[in-house]
Order: C-alpha cells, then structure tokens, then sequence
C-alpha cells in the first residue's frame, strides 16, 4: 500500500481504525465500523465521506464552448450555480468519463473520477482546453443524509438541490452519490482541521467506499467502470435524461441515432427474491438476451439482493435467470428505481 | 466440549462425543465484513472434509465454510436466517453455523495460539 496515493485525510483514517483498500490507485478507507452501519448512517441521520480522491479541475468559463463540444449534455444554457451530472463522450458515443460541473461567474469545477483523472486532463489538453488541476492541493468531502442541511445552516449559505455556491473558504453543493440531501464541500488542505472539527462537534461520522456503493447502487446510480465504461454509451447506461446537448459534440450522431433505433444494448435494473447476489461478471439471460451483471449487493432498505445487469440486446422479459456459480437462481428486471 | 480448533479456510470446530460445532473465525468476519445471507445444508447432508457447507454472502465479498472433517448434518443455526450479522457479532458463539455427526475424526486443527500466528 506504500505506493499508493493518499489524500490529506489518510492520517484520519488510519487514527480512526479504517479498513483501507487500494482504490483507483489510493490508499482509501473500505469501512469504519461496518458498511452496514454507515450505511444506515447516511439513510436515517448523516455520515460523511472522503472523496479526496476523485479529480478536481478549474477550467475558466471562457472555456465553456469548448468543454460543451465533449459532453452530452447543455452547460452553455444551465443556469451559473448550478450543478450539473453529465457526461464526456468519445467519437463513438462512449463513456470517457461521468462527472460533475458545479458552473460559476467565472469559472467551472470538474469533478471526475480518480481512474479517469488522467485520461480527462489529456483530453482537455487535446482539445486546446486551458485548466488548473487542483487535485493534490484540496479536499472533497461528501456529507450525505436527511440531517446534513440542519447541521450546516450555521456555518455556510445553504444553497437549493443541484446548485452550488461558495465563500471564502469553501466551494460547494447541494449534491451527493447516496440518494440523500447533502452536500460536496471543497476546500485547500490547510482548511482540512477546521472542517474536521465541524463535522466532530457535531456527531457526523465517517463513512467508507463499502457503504458509497450499496447507498449508490441502492439509490440507483452508475458508476463508472461497471455500469459506464468506454464501450458503453449514455444511451446503453439508461442515462438518456442525461443527453440534453442540442448542439454538435463527440459521439452525438451515434448517441441520436441509439435513442431513436434501439439497436443497442441495454442496462437494467433487478432484483432476486432470494438469499444469492449476483455480482459483477455474473452471466443472465431474458428469454435468448444474454447479458452481464455489472454491478450487485444487498439493499440493506430492501433487505434484498439488487444490481444492475448489461443485455446485448433489449431484454425479452423481465424474469431473468443468473448463473450463479454453476447455480440457475431467478430474478425480476425492475424499471422503476429500487427506492421510490 | 474439547476447546475450538482453528483451519487454515478460517473456520473453527469444537467437538463433543461424537458431534462437530462449525463456525468461522472472528478474522473470517471481520475479512468478509457485514454478513447478509447464509445458505444452510439440509439436515442429513453428507460433507467429506474440505467440501464447503454453508455459502456466506456478505456486502463485500462471497464464501464458502468447509467441513473440517467428514460429517453429517445434525442442526443448523436458524436465528442466523433472519440475524445473519449474529457471525460478525459473536462468530465464535452464537454465531456457530452448523452442528454435524462426525462420521471420520480428524482433529488435526490448529490451536487459538497456532491459528492466531498463522494469520498474523
């Protein structure tokens, strides 16, 4: 683990009895006191999280045209302080990468995957984008759950769901990867302490990636590497919400044509009603669709197994059956999200 | 009850008369980290030693208890079906997983001492 990269919490986490693990090239924290206990956590009160690791990129709003040209969704329109959930795609409509955009006056904030942080900054550079990676030098932390916003009123100007805002210290938003309200706060390293010190006094502890990942994949959401990859479109990923870019960018003419043929493969949702979880790499099948598991686990909510599975094609059905271990175990497609 | 002997596949046994109790090591928990379903045999079911006996689901991983001799099923703890995270609470207690007939001794497992250098 020596070789690893360490955000300025490590210290936090080792003091604090983590169980780490190496993570996109990170040495980052897997749990403290159990997943499911976080998990928990962030559902009922509030937890936070480290996501130092993730890349963080100033980029002017001079540039704005230019980024607008790579992503698949409309950031010349979205109002400033907003955030915005989107997409890099590739010339074949792909994934590149899933990011946020926190838009400002004079600048936007990239927040991307730490796996892809290298792959987007040569991206940028390729597209004659000028930027400022501040990774290194800043803190991302993730407050999540229904109690965050009443424990920060006293300390920053809450901002609505999805916008951003920001003041001498710190730079943030209303958003989250749990499915909870919450808050992404940014700040220089030397501000870590202080911030530290408000979420101690009041009682928010810490959380692991064991726990970002059920309470993501519980709430819905892709992540990147499994449910997104480089051979996945938006389309695929069931993230058409996501394609609200009119103008011309990378991939567009494949995407356009996805949405309207549905020639293409498909993510779904499912669930099985009994005690197996199908995870990622798992085989299933809808009639004669075959297709992939990419992502699964338990919903501590649900108290069942759930994930998300990739089809070659559009699914026949929504009985499946997985190949687990050598073992036909049933499941349900589910086309709505797993909590409502 | 003779005192619990330790495998190297991290389960634990103890033996009275002629009946095996099964469990796995609180460092097999806490590896798996929060349990979430166990896959029980039938009362009855034959193991031969080194076959896996209880399938254990938990949040970050799947695995397998193996039988630490060949034995036949007496009991299975069924409070673990509906309070599996009782094998991260008390995996040496009331988190046993299964009882079995010893149908061919074989206490050649290690001591708490041994087992305990062995993952250190």
């Amino acid at each position: 683990m020596d070789d690893l990269l360490k955000t300025p919490l490590f210290e936090f986490h080792t003091l604090n009895k983590s169980k780490l693990i190496n993570f996109a090239g990170w040495s980052m924290p897997f749990s403290y006191e159990g997943t499911l206990k976080e998990h928990d956590l962030v559902r009922s009160e509030a937890g936070f999280f480290d996501v130092s690791h993730m890349g963080r990129i100033h980029i002017d709003i001079n540039e704005i045209n230019k980024v607008n040209n790579l992503i698949c969704s409309d950031l010349v329109n979205l109002e400033t302080n907003k955030a915005l959930y989107t997409i890099f795609t590739s010339e074949m409509g792909t994934a590149l990468d899933d990011v946020i955009f926190w838009k400002f006056d004079s600048n936007l904030v990239l927040i991307c995957n730490a796996s892809n942080r290298n792959k987007i900054t040569e991206h940028l550079q390729n597209n004659d984008i000028s930027f400022e990676d501040v990774t290194l030098e800043t803190c991302l932390i993730a407050i999540q759950g229904p109690k965050v916003i009443e424990h920060f009123t006293n300390f920053i100007d809450i901002p609505n769901k999805f916008y951003c805002n920001k003041n001498d210290k710190y730079i943030y938003a209303r958003t989250g990867y749990t499915g909870e309200d919450g808050l992404e706060v940014m700040f220089d390293n030397k501000y870590l302490e202080d911030f530290l010190s408000i979420l101690e006094n009041n009682n928010i502890k810490p959380c692991g990636l064991g726990a970002r990942d059920t309470l993501r994949l519980e709430a819905s959401l892709p992540l990147y590497g499994f449910e997104l990859t480089d051979n996945i479109t938006p389309v695929e990923a069931n993230l058409k919400w996501v394609i609200t870019n009119k103008d011309k960018y990378l991939g567009k003419e494949i995407i356009d044509n996805q949405i309207n043929t549905e020639n293409h493969k498909f993510l779904k949702k499912f669930l099985i009603d009994s005690k197996n979880i199908a995870r990622t790499g798992t085989e299933v099948i809808s009639g004669d669709v075959n297709g992939k598991v990419t992502s699964g686990n338990y919903s501590p909510i649900l108290k069942k197994s759930i994930g998300f599975a990739l089809f070659d094609s559009k699914p026949k059905t929504d009985l499946i059956e997985f190949d687990i271990r050598g073992n036909l175990v049933k499941g349900e497609i589910i086309n709505k999200r797993f909590l409502s | 009850m003779s005192d619990k002997k330790y495998l190297e596949t991290h389960e634990w046994y103890s033996i009275s008369e002629n009946i095996i109790t099964i469990g796995i090591s609180d460092f097999a928990q806490s590896e798996l980290g929060d349990i979430v379903f166990l896959t029980f045999p039938n009362i009855g079911d034959e193991f031969t030693k080194g076959s896996p006996i209880v399938e254990i689901e938990a949040t970050k991983t799947v695995a397998e208890a193996y039988a630490p001799m060949d034995c036949k099923i007496t009991e299975v703890n069924n409070q673990l079906d509906t309070e599996p995270e009782i094998v991260n609470t008390d995996p040496t207690g009331s988190g046993w997983l299964v009882k079995a007939e010893i149908k061919n001794i074989d206490d050649t497992g290690m001591s708490f001492q041994e087992y305990e250098s062995f993952i250190s």
